[in-house]
C-alpha cells in the first residue's frame, strides 16, 4: 500500500464544466446571473482567509469549487478544520469571501450546528414563525398553517406551546430546522443537523427523521425548485445524498455523485488503516 | 577580650518542614485509651496528673490546619457540584399541560389580576389579605400539577417565613420622639381631638422587644401561577397591547417587546451555560484539598471569565443567526406573530367577574372590618 497517498497533493476535483465571468466578485457574480437555470448553488475560484492577532493571514478556503444542482440534496464531506461549515456560511451569507465567485438562488436559509443558536424566541411556534416576519404582508392564517406544516414535518406538531428550554437537543434542532422548513426556502443550507439527535432520530424512525424531512420536502415540490446543501461526518447519511462533496485542507478534493464520493472516501479509509497498520 | 570563650548562642526555634500531605495520628477506637501516646501510670503520686499536649496530631509539628477546619458542605467542589446539579429550568416557567382554566384566560386578563394582587394587599384589610393568600395557595394546588405546586408553595413558604423573620419581626426604625405641640384640653377647656376613623394601626402585634407590623406579608404566588399558566409570547402580546398607546409619544414598544423576548430566552441559555462550566470543572476532578486558598479562587474566576465568554459568543452567533433569517436590526419592519392561544370567552367573563368582585371586598373590608 502506497503510503504516501495520504499526503500527496490532491487530485484535481472533478467538477462540472463552469461558464467563464470576468467578474470576481461575489456580489457582482450574483447579479450577472450568469449561470445556468438548473443550478441552485455555484461557486468558483472562493478563498477565504482568516487574520489572526499578530495580523498573519491564514488561509481556510483555497480555491474552492463547487456547483449544486436545483432539486437535489448534496452534502459536504471532510475532516474536521477543513473549511466545510466557512463554506456554507459564506454562502448564506454570515460571512464575507476573501475572493472569488458565488452564486446561492434566493430564498435562502442556513441551520446552525448548535441549535441553541439558531432558536431565538422562548417557545417553539413562536419560534418557527420567527424566520416568516421578514413578510409583514402575510396573514395570521398563513403564518399558523406553515407553522403547523414544518413542525409536522419534523414530527414536533404536539410541541407547539412548549417552552424551548424543556426540549432535548434533538427536538431543538427539529425546531430549528421546522423554522427553516416554514420559509419555504429554495435553498436549504445545513450545517451538521445531526449532530445532536440520536439514532433513531437519524436513520431508522424515517417517519421523525431529519433527513427524511428534508429529502420529502425536496421531493414533494414538483419541478425540483428546493435545493440542500448539507455538511456532515456521518458516511450512512450519503445513502439520502444525490450528490457529495469531499474536501481537505481548505480545498474541494472530489465533487460528484454519492456513490463515487463514497467509495473515495472509503479507499482513503483503507489506504489511512493499511498506513497505521492497524 | 577572647571571643572564643563566649558561649555561642545556638537558636531555639526549630524549622519544621511542613508535609504537603501530613501524616495524622490514628486516634485510637477505644475512648480514653491513646495507642499513639500512652498514658503516664505514676505509682504513688496520685494527685499528680501531666497532661501532654501538642500543637498538631503530627507530633507537634504545624500541619496544613486550615485543611482541618470544620468546614463541610462548603468546599469548592461541593459548591461547584450544586451548581452543576441545579436544575436548568428557571422559576416560574411556562407549564403547556395539562391544560388548566387558567391557561384559556386571556394574558390581558391576567396581568391585571397578577397587578392587582400585588397592589391590592398593600391596601386591604388584614383578613382579606390572608384570604387573598389562602385563595392564591388553594388555587395552585388546583390548577398546577402536584409536583410544582409542592415546589412552589414551598419556596413560597420559606420565602414568606425568612421575610417575615427579617422584616415582621424587627424594628422598622427608632420610633420618633413625639411631644404635641397642642396644649393639652386640661388647658383650653375645649373637647379631646376624634380619634382616626380609619382605625389604621401600623403596629399590629407586640410581644416583648418584637413587633409585628403591616409590612410583614407579600404575595409572591399569584405571579408564579400567572408565568406557568401563560407563555413569554402570551404576555409580551398583553404587555403590548398595553403599552401601545405610549407609541405616540415616541415610546419604542415594538424594541422593548422584542427585547423582552430576547432576554426571556437568553436567560435560560445563561443558567444552561453556568451549569455545563460547572459541571466541566466538577468532572475534572480537582484535588480541591491540595490547593491553596488563592489558586481555589482562580479557578473561580476562570469558571466566571468562561461563563461571560461563552455567553457573549452565544450572543453573537444568535445575532448572526437573526440576521440570516431575516431580521434587519429594525423591529419596525420584522413582525413578531403572536399565537395568543385559545381564549375562552367564558374563562375571560368569569375572570373578570372574580377580579371585580375581588376589587369590592378589599374596598368594602376597610369598613366592615374597622
Amino acid at each position: 500500500m502506497n503510503a504516501n497517498c495520504l499526503f500527496s497533493p490532491s487530485p484535481p476535483p472533478r467538477l462540472f464544466p463552469l461558464r467563464s465571468t470576468s467578474s470576481v466578485s461575489p456580489s457582482v457574480y450574483r447579479r450577472t446571473g450568469v449561470v445556468s437555470e438548473d443550478v441552485a448553488v455555484e461557486c468558483r475560484n472562493l478563498c477565504f482567509s482568516a487574520t489572526t492577532r499578530p495580523g498573519i493571514s491564514v488561509p481556510i478556503l483555497r480555491d474552492c469549487y463547487l456547483r449544486i444542482p436545483s432539486g437535489q440534496l448534496w452534502m459536504i464531506l471532510g475532516p474536521n478544520g477543513c473549511g466545510k461549515s466557512t463554506l456554507l456560511k459564506i454562502l448564506a451569507g454570515v460571512v464575507n469571501p476573501t475572493s472569488g465567485n458565488i452564486f446561492v438562488e434566493k430564498p435562502k436559509n442556513f441551520v446552525f450546528q448548535n441549535p441553541d443558536h439558531q432558536v431565538v424566541m422562548p417557545t417553539v411556534e413562536a419560534d418557527v414563525a420567527f424566520g416568516l416576519g421578514k413578510y409583514p404582508d402575510m396573514s395570521l392564517e398563513e403564518v399558523k398553517s406553515r407553522v403547523v406544516t414544518a413542525l409536522d414535518a419534523v414530527g414536533m406538531r404536539d410541541y407547539m406551546q412548549r417552552p424551548i428550554q424543556t426540549l432535548s437537543g434533538g427536538q431543538k434542532q427539529r425546531v430549528a430546522i421546522a423554522g427553516a422548513l416554514a420559509e419555504a426556502c429554495k435553498v436549504l443550507l445545513l450545517d451538521e443537523l445531526t449532530t445532536f439527535l440520536d439514532e433513531s432520530d437519524q436513520v431508522i424512525k424515517l417517519e421523525l427523521g431529519v433527513i427524511k424531512a428534508v429529502k420529502e420536502l425536496i421531493n414533494a415540490k414538483t419541478g425540483g425548485d428546493v435545493t440542500a446543501l448539507w455538511v456532515t461526518h456521518r458516511l450512512e447519511e450519503l445513502e439520502y445524498a444525490d450528490g457529495a462533496v469531499y474536501m481537505e485542507n481548505g480545498r474541494v478534493v472530489r465533487h460528484g455523485d454519492a456513490a463515487t464520493v463514497l467509495d473515495f472516501i472509503k479507499a482513503k479509509q483503507s489506504s489511512y488503516i493499511d498506513q497505521i497498520g492497524f | 577580650m577572647n571571643l572564643s570563650n563566649l558561649p555561642t548562642p545556638h537558636p531555639s526555634l526549630p524549622v519544621n518542614l511542613i508535609p504537603k500531605l501530613p501524616i495524622r495520628h490514628l486516634t485510637a477506637p477505644i475512648i480514653g485509651r491513646s495507642f499513639a501516646i500512652p498514658k503516664l501510670l505514676l505509682h504513688g503520686t496520685p494527685a499528680a496528673k501531666r497532661v501532654r499536649a501538642t500543637v498538631d496530631g503530627d507530633g507537634g509539628k504545624t500541619g496544613n490546619w486550615v485543611n482541618r477546619l470544620p468546614i463541610p458542605g462548603l468546599g469548592a467542589e461541593n459548591v461547584f457540584r450544586l451548581i452543576s446539579s441545579a436544575t436548568g429550568s428557571p422559576i416560574g416557567q411556562f407549564i403547556s399541560s395539562p391544560v388548566t382554566f387558567l391557561h384559556s384566560v386571556d394574558p390581558r386578563i391576567k396581568l391585571v389580576w397578577l397587578l392587582t394582587l400585588v397592589v391590592l394587599p398593600a391596601r386591604a384589610n388584614i383578613v382579606v389579605r390572608l384570604g387573598l393568600v389562602v385563595c392564591t395557595a388553594l388555587l395552585s394546588i388546583s390548577v398546577l400539577p402536584r409536583q410544582v405546586w409542592m415546589d412552589q408553595l414551598a419556596r413560597v413558604s420559606l420565602l414568606s417565613g425568612i421575610l417575615f423573620i427579617t422584616l415582621g419581626l424587627g424594628s422598622d426604625g427608632a420610633p420618633p420622639m413625639l411631644q404635641s405641640r397642642t396644649p393639652p384640653s386640661s388647658l383650653t377647656g375645649l373637647p379631646d381631638l376624634p380619634m382616626s376613623l380609619t382605625g389604621y394601626s401600623y403596629m399590629l402585634l407586640k410581644l416583648g422587644p418584637l413587633q409585628f407590623t403591616r409590612k410583614g406579608l407579600s404575595i409572591f404566588q399569584s405571579a408564579s401561577i400567572c408565568l406557568a399558566t401563560t407563555t413569554p409570547e402570551q404576555l409580551a402580546l398583553a404587555m403590548r397591547w398595553f403599552l401601545f398607546p405610549l407609541t405616540y409619544i415616541g415610546v419604542p414598544v415594538g424594541e422593548i417587546i422584542l427585547t423582552l423576548l430576547l432576554s426571556l430566552r437568553f436567560i435560560n441559555l445563561v443558567f444552561d451555560e453556568v451549569r455545563s462550566v460547572a459541571l466541566g470543572i466538577v468532572s475534572r476532578r480537582v484535588h480541591w484539598k491540595q490547593l491553596t486558598v488563592l489558586e481555589t479562587l482562580d479557578i473561580f474566576a476562570s469558571f466566571i471569565r468562561r461563563i461571560f465568554k461563552n455567553i457573549f459568543r452565544h450572543a453573537e452567533q444568535i445575532s448572526q443567526a437573526m440576521i440570516v433569517r431575516g431580521f434587519r436590526g429594525e423591529s419596525s419592519s420584522h413582525k413578531i406573530y403572536f399565537f395568543s392561544g385559545s381564549s375562552n370567552k367564558f374563562a375571560d367573563f368569569a375572570s373578570v367577574l372574580g377580579l371585580i368582585g375581588v376589587i369590592s371586598t378589599a374596598l368594602l373590608s376597610e369598613y366592615f372590618f374597622v
